[in-house]
């Protein structure tokens, strides 16, 4: 009887563990808004919060624009200004969604899982829903998710002239990496 | 063939203005920003106390201390590590409220060679702060970090 509850009592505990969201402070969000004609729009911010739930399937993060780090001053100027992203009005970039194919991921066995992720990306005040595909890598107790996507950068009402001209992509490359703790 | 005095200070007057506008621009373009070990802080403080000032109005605090140069010290009680990442926390143990310091590039062997419990003077530029509805506590966030010396 006694052993009968042991094992009852560490089954139940280890699946409220496993059954904890996951966080991280330290995701990295980079984005590629390179052009033939300009290599600088590029920039990354490694100081993002995310989070993912093996339960729901939740995912989520959040970075602070300011945080996205340029090597040239004046492209991280501009970066942050009322013509692009106007970081003082609109300081973070938000992310909330789901694994809509959270069968396919066995977040207790070792492996490369490829995911579909569906939820709402907000950028510069307005918010739009995204689909994307992306990995979850689990080793041990340790789990990584990564995922790559284009966005319209109009859809997020930005527009100006360096992007008319083709100095900065319309659509710029968004890779998320983040490992959870 | 000998061209008039003003047509020549003409052209010499083109060529010059020509050559410091495709410096001005080269130099715009191609400018990194400073080593923060060489930049001068706006403001050092404890790290606790910057996280009580962000969690009392952060809005005041972000016009105060966003994009300054800030030498934070405190004691370490994370450190969160990847490839090209080394960040370095300092967190008020009982709230969970925070202040992470990504490290510059060419600082991150400095940067991990420290250990939690290391009392240590970081400078960095702000990027600001706000509170997280992920993790339910404020954190205010540093980029371009270099350990004080």
């Amino acid at each position: 009887m006694k052993k009968t509850i042991c094992m009852l009592a560490i089954f139940f505990v280890s699946t409220a563990l496993f059954a904890q969201k996951k966080t991280t402070t330290s995701a990295t969000v980079a984005f590629d808004a390179t052009t033939s004609l300009d290599a600088l729009p590029m920039a990354d911010n490694k100081t993002v919060v995310a989070a993912l739930d093996p339960k729901s399937g939740m995912i989520a993060f959040e970075a602070i624009v300011k945080s996205f780090s340029f090597k040239n001053p004046m492209m991280q100027d501009h970066f942050n200004s009322d013509k692009w992203l106007d970081s003082d009005k609109f300081p973070t970039i938000v992310f909330k969604g789901k694994i809509t194919n959270l069968k396919a991921v066995d977040f207790k066995k070792d492996g490369t899982y490829l995911t579909e992720v569906k939820g709402d990306l907000t950028i510069h005040g307005i918010t739009k829903p995204l689909t994307t595909t992306g990995s979850v890598v689990v080793t041990g107790k340790a789990v990584s998710a990564t995922a790559a996507f284009t966005i319209k950068v109009d859809d997020y009402g930005i527009t100006n002239k360096a992007i008319d001209n083709g100095k900065v992509a319309k659509d710029p490359k968004i890779t998320i990496t983040a490992d959870f703790k | 063939m000998s061209l008039k005095p003003t047509v020549k200070k003409i052209i010499i007057t083109a060529i010059t203005i020509f050559i410091i506008a495709c410096c001005a621009v080269w130099y715009v373009f191609t400018v990194k920003f400073t080593d923060t070990v060489k930049e001068k802080a706006d403001y050092a403080v404890n790290a606790l106390d910057l996280i009580d000032e962000f969690k009392k109005n952060d809005s005041l605090a972000n016009k105060k201390y966003a994009e300054k140069i800030i030498a934070v010290t405190g004691v370490v009680t994370e450190i969160e590590m990847a490839d090209s990442t080394v960040n370095i926390k300092l967190a008020d143990t009982t709230t969970g409220s925070y202040a992470i310091f990504a490290f510059q590039q060419q600082h991150l062997a400095e940067a991990k060679t420290i250990k939690e419990g290391d009392k240590v003077t970081i400078k960095g530029s702000c990027s600001g702060g706000t509170y997280s509805q992920i993790l339910e506590t404020e954190y205010i966030v540093f980029k371009r970090c270099a350990l004080s010396k």
